[in-house]
């Protein structure tokens, strides 16, 4: 089911938390509301599921406008942080919860309990509490207690957060799995990129309050709308040099050096401040658009290496390479930038 | 055992010291004086051996045969130095000294041998036929009303007086003004049809108070708990006031709420409705009165507690019982109230403990009327042994009901144990010794 949020504006008390955003999420589609801490994205997604009113604004699910309507009655399904699973009812319990209150049948009930127990891999699990469950367990429990109702719409609010990092991966494609399977529209509230990336057909990355970017992943990997957006994603991060336009290029700040600026980018008035953005896996020893530089960090991560290189003028580019570079701390170096993969931002942030 | 234990032990010793001087000391106590027939009569100390009027008739109760009877009552007429000084002070001193001469020793079984005696005075003759009379009486040698200081004494004096053995023990029994040791207490206690009103009182008692601090503290709990903040506060200091009111000013205000010349009659005069005390002029309202008076202190303890536990509740929890489509009620129904068992399971047998013992806002109130209505079992107890009308204070039969009510106080504490699986909640020392 479609979900649009129109103009919607939060403010708890004197604090305004979300101002006027307007956000459209597809039928069937999973979209991952993708932020810093306190950017009002799980402030959005209660908002979704009615735990918290909208100031202004409006709330549509396909048609139906909700925005007055109690969670109650908005068939949603929440998968909470901590799970927020009933600690006195046993799995079965737990996941009947939705059905129970709806007055189901006994019988109608048991089906669906088993049926989605089954989809989620929890079948043996149902007699027990959750205090008996692990982490991943619980985890399944909570995603089959939303979705046992068949809700229009799932939110999941940092469902992977508890999680270790093995289990956090497991439950990544099992997430996506189900959702895909049941075919339902997604919102997934998430601080880590990688989730967002590796889960969700769409991204919007917040910050604070607004709405920065909405694109896939892939899109908003490679073509970032603002600094902010291109900080965010990216593991290792992205590196920036901070310049003024010249003559032919970008000089860096506190140095001769002037970068050459790919065509494609239309460079402000001379002297106007300019910041390049330049990934790990675009600054390479074989690549041509060569700079000066000393090894400061080497991370060694197994099947790749990660070098900081510090530049004449003191800033910092990273680059990660394949294992087996014979480079130590402290080498000087000269390595190549990719220069059609430079990202451009003006003094504001926003990209060139 | 190690320095910690000792330091333990050190830090628990004013509790410790507590507990045995309010608790322990004076439960043995209680133990002690219900095996016992103390009363204002008999003293706490010893007693003395004394045969009156009432210690007779039950002695003729309990079958004493009459002969017997007569031998205590007119033991005959003994000639010895009390009776020739008590002659000596009423006819003078010569008269005596020729009585004593010629008698002393000597044991009259009627006065009229004695007056014939008197009238063989030679020397001092008492001439006046009634004067002899008189005289005679002073030899009378009874054991009524005289009091032995000791048991040999009276032993002795029914020697004396040939009283037949098999009587004794009977008779030194009833003699004995002093408290003795008995298991009969209890036997009477329950032969009482009051001890039975008074144990339907205290079942009616605690049941419905109980029931009102519960269901009335979870009412305002949740209640508040829905309310927004500001509100909830003020509604809970409300309903904490009668918690902090001092007890005799608060029930002060339960009399004037109630008299003849309070505010319901006043009210109610208005309606042409006659008026009367509403605490006290039928059981029903008594009841009713002593369940309000108990039920708003005790709920303001289950509200508070209560309350703190539904905030302990993860609002995600709630959040999701709501999304989940739960409405209010199956919201408290499914996710509160399950969630507030042990809260709930505690204050019952809290307050089950406490009312069991309290009757001070009773006492205060309607002090166990109208006509012993609302006379519960830890009233009672307190009028028998400390503060009656009559001014015996049986201090024996009233420990007997208090050790009953300690007695089943303890077994309800071990029923509640069990209840709450103590064993489990006993968590060891985190820090090892």
């Amino acid at each position: 089911m479609r979900i649009s949020i129109e103009n919607f504006t939060k403010a708890f008390g004197t604090t305004t938390v979300i101002k006027d955003m307007s956000l459209e999420i597809n039928s069937g589609e999973m979209l991952a509301l993708l932020g810093p801490s306190g950017c009002g994205k799980s402030t959005t997604l209660f908002a979704i599921c009615g735990i918290h009113r909208m100031n202004s604004g409006r709330l549509l699910f396909g048609e139906r406008d909700v925005t007055r309507i109690s969670s109650q009655q908005r068939n949603v399904g929440v998968v909470f942080q901590n799970y927020a699973l009933y600690p006195h009812m046993n799995v079965f319990d737990n996941i009947a919860f939705p059905l129970k209150v709806r007055r189901d049948t006994r019988a109608d009930i048991e089906r669906k309990v088993k049926d989605i127990a089954d989809l989620v891999h929890i079948g043996e699990l149902l007699h027990r509490k959750p205090a008996e469950l692990s982490g991943g367990q619980q985890q399944r429990v909570a995603l089959a207690r939303a979705l046992v109702r068949e809700p229009d719409i799932l939110l999941l609010d940092e469902p992977l957060a508890n999680l270790d990092a093995k289990l956090r991966l497991e439950m990544r494609s099992e997430i996506r799995r189900i959702q895909q399977q049941t075919g339902i529209t997604a919102v997934l509230v998430t601080h880590d990129q990688v989730e967002a990336m590796s889960m969700c057909d769409r991204i919007a990355i917040m910050d604070q309050g607004k709405i920065m970017q909405l694109s896939s992943p892939k899109e908003m990997y490679e073509d970032p709308s603002s600094d902010f957006v291109a900080g965010f994603l990216g593991n290792p991060p992205i590196a920036f040099l901070e310049g003024v336009a010249a003559e032919g290029g970008m000089r860096l700040a506190n140095s001769e050096v002037t970068l050459p600026v790919p065509a494609a980018i239309n460079l402000p008035d001379h002297g106007a401040a300019v910041r390049f953005g330049i990934r790990p896996e675009f600054f390479q020893p074989d690549n041509d658009l060569k700079i000066k530089g000393r090894i400061s960090f080497v991370e060694t991560q197994g099947r790749e290496e990660l070098y900081d290189v510090t530049l004449e003028n003191g800033s910092v580019l990273r680059s990660i390479q394949s294992q087996g570079g014979s480079f130590k701390l402290g080498d000087n170096v000269n390595w190549g930038i990719a220069g059609d993969r430079i990202l451009a931002f003006d003094a504001a942030g926003n990209r060139l | 055992m190690q320095r910690s234990s000792w330091l333990g032990l050190a830090f628990l010793s004013p509790a410790l010291i507590v507990v045995l001087l309010f608790f322990m000391v004076p439960v043995v106590l209680t133990g002690f004086f219900a095996f016992t027939n103390m009363s204002t009569a008999t003293g706490v100390k010893g007693g003395e051996y004394v045969l009156n009027a009432s210690g007779l008739r039950a002695l003729a109760d309990a079958g004493l045969p009459a002969k017997t009877l007569d031998q205590i009552e007119g033991a005959g007429y003994r000639v010895d130095a009390r009776g020739l000084e008590a002659l000596a002070a009423d006819f003078g001193q010569p008269i005596a000294d020729e009585f004593g001469k010629l008698h002393t020793g000597e044991v009259f079984a009627k006065r009229r041998d004695v007056e014939r005696a008197l009238k063989g005075l030679r020397s001092n003759p008492i001439r006046k036929t009634r004067d002899r009379k008189a005289a005679a009486e002073l030899f009378k040698r009874s054991m009524m009303n005289e009091r032995f200081p000791t048991l040999p004494a009276f032993e002795a004096a029914l020697e004396e007086a040939k009283i037949p053995e098999a009587d004794r023990p009977l008779i030194t029994k009833v003699a004995y003004t002093g408290w003795v040791w008995t298991a009969e207490n209890f036997g009477f206690l329950f032969s009482l049809e009051s001890t039975w009103q008074y144990a339907k009182n205290t079942g009616i008692y605690v049941v419905f108070t109980l029931s009102f601090n519960v269901l009335f503290g979870l009412f305002l709990a949740i209640a508040t708990f829905y309310l927004p903040a500001g509100q909830a506060s003020t509604f809970r200091a409300i309903w904490f006031l009668p918690r902090i009111l001092p007890p005799v000013l608060y029930i002060v205000m339960w009399r004037w709420f109630t008299w003849d010349t309070g505010f319901i009659s006043t009210v109610l005069s208005g309606f042409g409705v006659a008026p009367k005390n509403w605490m006290l002029d039928t059981e029903f309202h008594a009841w009713t009165t002593i369940v309000l008076i108990n039920g708003f202190v005790g709920a303001s303890m289950g509200m508070i507690v209560f309350s703190s536990a539904i905030r302990a509740i993860p609002s995600s929890m709630l959040y999701a019982s709501e999304v989940d489509g739960a409405n209010r009620l199956q919201q408290i129904w499914h996710i509160i109230l399950p969630q507030l068992r042990w809260p709930i399971l505690f204050i019952t047998s809290y307050q089950t403990m406490s009312l069991l013992t309290s009757f001070e806002y009773i006492y205060l109130a309607t002090d166990g009327g109208p006509g012993g209505a609302t006379e519960v079992w830890a009233l009672a107890a307190f009028h028998t042994a400390l503060n009656n009308y009559g001014g015996n204070l049986q201090y024996g039969l009233g420990a007997t009901y208090a050790l009953l009510l300690v007695v089943i106080g303890l077994l309800a504490s071990l029923a509640y144990l069990r209840l709450f699986n103590f064993r489990n909640l006993l968590i060891k020392p985190r820090i090892e010794g």
